[in-house]
């Protein structure tokens, strides 16, 4: 299994992942290649929490065009960490 | 809030003012709300995101700082009203401890109105000048009013005389050059009355109607413009009319002519009554002035430099002001009177130290003397500007906010008003200082 580290890559912080904290879910970018059941340990292990669910989605990349030339954004993977009650994530230092 | 007050050296006063933590947090509150609207944080509409994002993204020192800015300058009001300081200027303030939960301490050092140490203010001795209208008095103002009432006579045949109007044509000349604005069309003049150059008027007297001249002027060497100061000028002068004043004689159909009175002796009455009125004003202003300034002298103060220069500039903007009715600008002033800004200042200083002086001295004497104005005073001084301004006296009264101007003119008003009632009146040395104190009575403070 890969590290942690390379499994999650960084917390999404917007409008909508905030709001959700409130129900105890913290939403992070991770490596499309990822499934839930690693996620799930990752988490658990960088954070020292209990995760009770793991819902993940892909964002495919929009297409994107500067003049003549065209290009796509990159696709990511979403993971949104459910917690056990009581368990908090305080790091969101990776803001950008 | 708690306010602790600490003298320093000179007039300065040193306040340290604790807020209490809940007017904090609602301020630091209120500070969030303000700064969100104005970052742009990516993830986040603007405006839109929580107080612990915004806090990571800018940090909590501009908040803080914000709330500062909402909680200090009514604490501060708080505090200088607590304590009855009168500050001068802007405070100096300086932030001790700001943070979430806990009171916010600042420190404020403030320049305050100085002490005034008075001298002896009552039983201060004024020459009071007696008022006196002299038939002579009188027969020189009926000689102005016939002056002033004179019809024009149409001059045909004859020379011009002093006294008579002539219009003119002129075209002046300085070493031959033409020069702009030394030339005119039908200008009426009137010879003696010193409205041109000396000598100029002199010289068309004898000139009859149509007859050409020319006039040989030099210009006086302090000549407002400094060109032509000191030169000699040359004057091409066509009379084209001359009219003479033809006075009324002085007998009841004039009085009748000129006033409400019916007989030439009523006219005089009444202006003795005029007269004698307008020289008790001027007595009256004297007198203020006199002892106000008797006053002032007694009394020892530091003056603050703020306010004297406050008042510095508060003459210069009037000057301006001024210039302005006569559509110039200050610019072009100080470039005809070949001076800087600085000579300005340093012009206005002594005045505008006896000012702040004076008003200083008034107003210790005014609190150590317990004077306030009335409610009834308030009334009437409203109700007697409103008919000045022919305006309703509620109207007058909303333009005049909280009435603090109104109530400090009248305060000292009343101040002066208790310095002469308590003043011991001395005859007047001699005739002649009469003269001196009126002319200096238009500067005694309203």
């Amino acid at each position: 299994m890969r590290a942690p580290e390379e499994i999650i890559i960084r917390p999404l912080v917007t409008e909508k992942s905030t709001g959700l904290m409130a129900d105890n879910k913290y939403t992070f970018l991770v490596d499309p290649g990822a499934n839930k059941i690693e996620i799930k340990h990752a988490i658990e292990k960088l954070f020292n929490v209990k995760v009770l669910k793991v819902n993940t989605l892909m964002d495919r990349g929009k297409l994107r065009r500067v003049g003549r030339f065209q290009g796509r954004q990159s696709d990511r993977k979403k993971a949104i960490v459910t917690l056990k009650p009581g368990d908090k994530i305080k790091v969101f230092e990776g803001l950008e | 809030m708690k306010a602790a007050v600490e003298k320093l050296d000179k007039n300065q006063v040193l306040l340290e003012v604790e807020v209490e933590a809940p007017r904090v947090q609602k301020a630091i509150d209120q500070a969030y709300r303000r700064l969100v609207k104005q970052v742009n944080i990516p993830g986040f509409r603007k405006g839109k995101a929580p107080r612990f994002i915004l806090e990571q993204y800018i940090g909590k020192e501009p908040i803080y700082n914000e709330a500062a800015e909402i909680v200090i300058p009514p604490a501060y009001e708080e505090a200088v009203a607590e304590h009855q300081l009168e500050p001068i200027d802007r405070p100096e303030v300086e932030i001790v401890k700001v943070e979430d939960g806990e009171p916010l301490v600042f420190k404020a050092r403030v320049e305050v109105k100085p002490e005034v140490q008075l001298g002896p203010y009552t039983g201060l001795e004024v020459e009071r000048q007696e008022v006196e209208v002299t038939e002579a008095d009188i027969d020189a103002y009926l000689k102005r009013l016939q002056e002033r009432y004179a019809e024009l006579e149409v001059i045909e045949d004859e020379p011009a005389a002093a006294g008579d109007i002539v219009t003119i044509d002129f075209k002046g000349t300085v070493d031959g050059q033409p020069y702009p604005g030394m030339e005119g069309n039908n200008y009426p003049l009137e010879l003696g009355s010193g409205t041109f150059i000396t000598g100029f008027e002199e010289q068309l007297v004898g000139a009859r109607v149509n007859e050409e001249r020319t006039v040989n002027v030099t210009f006086p060497s302090d000549y407002h413009e400094k060109d032509l100061a000191g030169k000699e000028a040359v004057f091409q002068v066509t009379v084209r009319g001359i009219k003479r004043k033809k006075l009324a004689p002085l007998d009841d159909e004039f009085a009748k002519d000129v006033s409400e009175c019916e007989t030439l002796a009523d006219l005089r009455q009444d202006i003795r009554r005029r007269l004698e009125e307008s020289q008790k004003q001027r007595v009256e202003a004297a007198v203020r002035q006199a002892v106000v300034e008797k006053a002032v002298a007694a009394a020892t103060v530091e003056l603050p430099e703020v306010m004297v220069e406050r008042r510095i500039d508060a003459r210069i903007r009037e000057l301006e002001r001024n210039l302005q009715a006569r559509e110039m600008t200050l610019e072009e002033f100080l470039k005809n009177t070949d001076k800087t800004i600085g000579d300005l200042e340093k012009e206005f200083r002594p005045g505008a130290e006896r000012d702040v002086k004076t008003e200083l001295v008034l107003e210790a004497i005014a609190r150590a003397e317990n004077i306030q104005p009335s409610q009834e005073e308030i009334d009437a001084e409203i109700e007697r500007m409103a008919r000045i301004f022919r305006q309703d006296p509620d109207t007058v009264r909303k333009n005049l906010g909280d009435l603090s101007v109104l109530k400090y003119d009248i305060m000292i008003k009343k101040t002066i008003d208790f310095l002469v009632e308590h003043s011991k009146p001395v005859p007047p040395r001699e005739q002649g200082a009469a003269g001196e104190t009126a002319e200096t009575a238009e500067a005694t403070p309203a």
